[in-house]
């Protein structure tokens, strides 16, 4: 949980940085929420549509021969939305205003990805170095989540689906 | 009527003293272009935050009643003078020069005219 902790405090710095920030969250680049400084929006649906969107960024920065994502900016009639690369395992996207100072947005954004990406990459090597009894006691949602390095970044996870063990019975008079 | 490239070039040649130059907008904080500057002194950097000066100093003349324009801000540092300019007119709306000028070289009365003279022959 360590690493939840300090992605947080991470958030929360970049919200006292960044006066015209609504909202931060920090999720791995399949869709789940590591951190989020985000209220009155959903994080779940936010890192889930951060990583959709992530698929196509990665495809487009690929076929255009641009080399590797860093960072992508979307601008609504009201605000923005940010997404910056944090490593290779993780995003961090950014709500903000309108008025916001995209400059600083940028620099903020980008400093914080790759503090976000250090802290990732610890846990991931942090077992080795020590803490292994806080591992032992709650297995990390983030290291189990981000530990599916075999398929290529920005693709979509295959889910083969179960057979179920057996077939279900009809229901009685349930099309009637 | 002078284009970007050659603006920033014409502040660093005729100007005393200048070492970097940026076309900065104040409405998003992003360089429209950037010349000199070095590894410590990032130009994305300052056109943030000097972004930030210019909506503070906007928006307290706001607060203040005061109907007036900003032409230029000077920041007077230990060995360094910044010069901030506003863009008038249509096409330089939102947008200010960043200027920085090394104070041991620089002729602060010269550098303001000179810099007024290639702001208003800029043309975005």
């Amino acid at each position: 949980m360590a690493v939840e902790t300090d992605v947080l405090a991470e958030l929360q710095r970049l919200r006292n940085r960044i006066p015209q920030l609504t909202g931060s969250l920090a999720a791995t680049v399949d869709g789940l929420v590591l951190a989020q400084d985000a209220p009155g929006t959903e994080p779940e649906g936010l890192a889930a549509l951060t990583a959709a969107v992530l698929g196509v960024a990665y495809r487009m920065t690929d076929a255009t021969e641009r080399g590797d994502f860093r960072e992508l900016l979307v601008r609504g009639a009201d605000g923005y939305v940010a997404t910056y690369a944090a490593g290779p395992t993780a995003v961090l996207t950014l709500l903000a205003e309108g008025r916001v100072n995209v400059g600083r947005l940028h620099l903020e954004g980008r400093r914080s990805g790759v503090r976000i990406a250090d802290l990732v990459a610890a846990a991931r090597t942090g077992p080795e170095t020590g803490r292994q009894g806080d591992r032992a006691r709650k297995p990390d949602r983030l290291l189990t989540a981000s530990a599916d390095t075999s398929r290529p970044i920005g693709t979509l996870p295959v889910r083969t689906p179960q057979p179920p063990p057996r077939r279900p019975r009809p229901q009685a008079g349930g099309n009637r | 009527m002078a284009n970007l490239e050659t603006s920033l070039k014409e502040c660093l040649s005729s100007i005393d003293g200048a070492t970097a130059a940026a076309l900065v907008d104040y409405t998003s904080g992003m360089a429209l272009g950037t010349l000199g500057g070095s590894k410590n002194f990032n130009l994305e950097v300052a056109a943030a935050g000097n972004t930030d000066v210019v909506r503070s100093k906007l928006r307290t003349m706001e607060h203040l009643g005061l109907k007036e324009e900003i032409e230029d801000i000077l920041i007077t540092l230990n060995t360094q003078y910044h010069l901030i300019r506003l863009l008038k007119g249509r096409s330089g709306n939102g947008l200010f020069l960043y200027l920085v000028l090394e104070s041991s070289r620089a002729n602060l009365a010269m550098a303001r005219h000179q810099l007024r003279r290639i702001e208003a022959e800029l043309d975005v």
